[in-house]
């Protein structure tokens, strides 16, 4: 039996219904999940699922800059570290971080760098590493809005968050958020980032070909796209504390006695004595 | 123990606060308010910088951060940990961006030894402390370019030879020592522990017994994750009485 997974792309990515290979709408998302404070060690902490991507972002800092020569004594500055696991595409990934993710890592810190109040940590670093889990199309996208929500649960102040995402084109079609088939075999891929504070775009990459009518039509659909995203990138951040509070709505103090420890005791001991005969 | 007297928004006698994230509006007028703390003017709008708790004082919009790191300030008594040490400093962890500085100098010194009624000239040196000591010490100086300046003279100051310390979040300590310290005097009284509490989120507790340091320990780590909420102060109290029930402690 053997274990390889194949990893071919279909010929036709839109079928004769006019939807997509995963039963999505032109313009419609993946499924998106979003939550913050999962890594207890770090600053801040988030994780994202989008579609097949998973990806986990940690933030440290501020912290002592090594090597010290980086420092700059008017501001701090921002490093960020996108890196794949081994395992997180079909085909085993060298760990070595090499060309694809040195240029992420520079697109995602030259996104997120101007909606930071870094001048007030000046001769500090704060050091986001982003790694991605799992990978299926549009990391990027994900990774900066992730990056994002572990900086705000970092308590870093910023002017604003950022939200991504990616649309394409495909058998002559303009699609938004394209998965990882649609990425490699479409025509055309076009990443845009924008920094709500402004409504300024902070990321736009793009890569193949397609005529400015439908450049227009791809941005008009990404804007759409991104109002969504972005609410529920304020509902992760906001759910961390409003979970506490709903869960203390209900409150109502029982006090404990000593008789009510004893009855305790003895239920306790009945259900153990019950699942043990069962078992 | 004494405690640090902070100027701190109350908090306690406030109901549920909306929280807010970066970039929010908190308002768009700005001829009866004006930016305060953890926010920013841009346009005209006020938003939010920090993931926080907005209140309102006066006319004065501010957040309260949730989480972040703690920035020294001059006459701050903070906890310290002693990472390192050379024949002239040692080097303190103090939970900031930078390690605090603490030279023999700013210690207490030793005996002077005194020679025909003069005293003799004692040289310091860093023997008095090792690596992993803790230290209660006091900033004497600190800005954004140079590492803080450290001293242990002064009234609870210097090392503590036992006890326990634990860390949590720096800006929720106001929330452990309460309103005009109704919180700590609460703790201090049900659970009969000495309690230091520092602005750099350390706390350095020490007790009669093991359970009671225990308890204590898990008390704040209950009013550390509830801290955004209302009536803590009696919850609290609700919650020291039941587990005292249910750990036998009297």
């Amino acid at each position: 039996m053997s274990l390889l997974i194949k990893d071919e792309s279909p010929e036709k990515l839109i079928g004769e219904d006019g939807k997509r290979l995963d039963g999505r709408d032109l313009n419609e998302l993946r499924s998106i999940k979003m939550e913050v404070g999962v890594i207890p060690n770090a600053d801040g902490s988030a994780y994202i699922e989008w579609g097949g991507n998973k990806i986990y972002a940690a933030v440290y800092g501020p912290r002592e800059v090594h090597p010290r020569h980086d420092a700059r004594p008017d501001r701090g500055i921002l490093r960020t570290f996108y890196r794949m696991t081994t395992f997180s595409v079909s085909e085993r990934k060298r760990p070595a971080p090499g060309r694809r993710e040195k240029e992420i890592s520079m697109v995602i810190k030259n996104a997120i760098e101007p909606v930071l109040f870094l001048e007030l940590y000046p001769d500090s670093v704060v050091e986001v590493f982003i790694e991605v889990i799992s990978a299926d199309g549009g990391t990027r996208c994900a990774c900066t809005a992730v990056a994002i929500l572990a900086l705000a649960d970092a308590g870093i102040p910023m002017k604003g968050l950022i939200t991504a995402v990616a649309a394409g084109k495909v058998d002559g079609k303009i699609i938004i958020d394209c998965s990882g088939d649609e990425d490699k075999s479409g025509e055309a891929d076009l990443p845009c980032a924008i920094s709500w504070y402004n409504n300024q775009i902070a990321l736009l990459q793009f890569d193949g070909i397609m005529d400015l009518k439908e450049f227009d039509k791809s941005i008009d659909q990404i804007l759409e796209a991104l109002e969504k995203i972005r609410k529920l990138q304020e509902e992760a951040l906001k759910k961390r504390y409003i979970d506490v509070r709903d869960h203390l709505k209900n409150y109502n103090p029982k006090v404990v006695t000593t008789n009510n420890i004893e009855e305790k005791i003895d239920s306790n001991n009945q259900k153990n004595q019950n699942g043990g005969d069962q078992t | 123990m004494e405690v640090e007297d902070i100027d701190e928004i109350d908090l306690n006698q406030m109901k549920d606060k909306e929280i807010v994230i970066p970039g929010e509006v908190l308002s768009e007028d700005l001829t009866n308010f004006t930016p305060g703390r953890g926010t920013t003017k841009q346009g005209n709008k006020i938003i939010s910088l920090f993931v926080g708790l907005k209140v309102i004082r006066k006319n004065y919009i501010n957040v309260i951060p949730l989480r972040g790191i703690y920035t020294p300030t001059e006459g701050d008594k903070v906890i310290g940990v002693i990472i390192d040490k050379n024949p002239v400093k040692w080097k303190l962890d103090i939970n900031a961006r930078n390690f605090g500085i603490l030279k023999p100098s700013n210690t207490v010194a030793r005996t002077q030894k005194f020679r025909k009624g003069r005293p003799e000239r004692v040289y310091e040196t860093t023997e008095k402390f090792s690596v992993g000591d803790v230290l209660i010490v006091k900033i004497t100086q600190a800005d954004r370019l140079h590492h803080p300046e450290l001293t242990t003279q002064g009234k609870y100051l210097g090392k503590r030879h036992s006890g326990k310390l634990i860390e949590i979040p720096p800006p929720k300590i106001p929330r452990i020592i309460g309103r005009k310290g109704s919180m700590i005097n609460l703790l201090k009284e049900m659970t009969n522990c000495n309690i230091f509490v520092t602005q750099n989120g350390r706390i350095w507790i020490q007790g009669d017994n093991f359970e009671k340091e225990m308890l204590l320990i898990d008390t704040i780590h209950k009013i550390e994750t509830e801290a955004h909420t209302s009536g803590l102060t009696d919850r609290i109290k609700d919650f020291i009485i039941n587990e005292k029930t249910i750990r036998g402690i009297n």
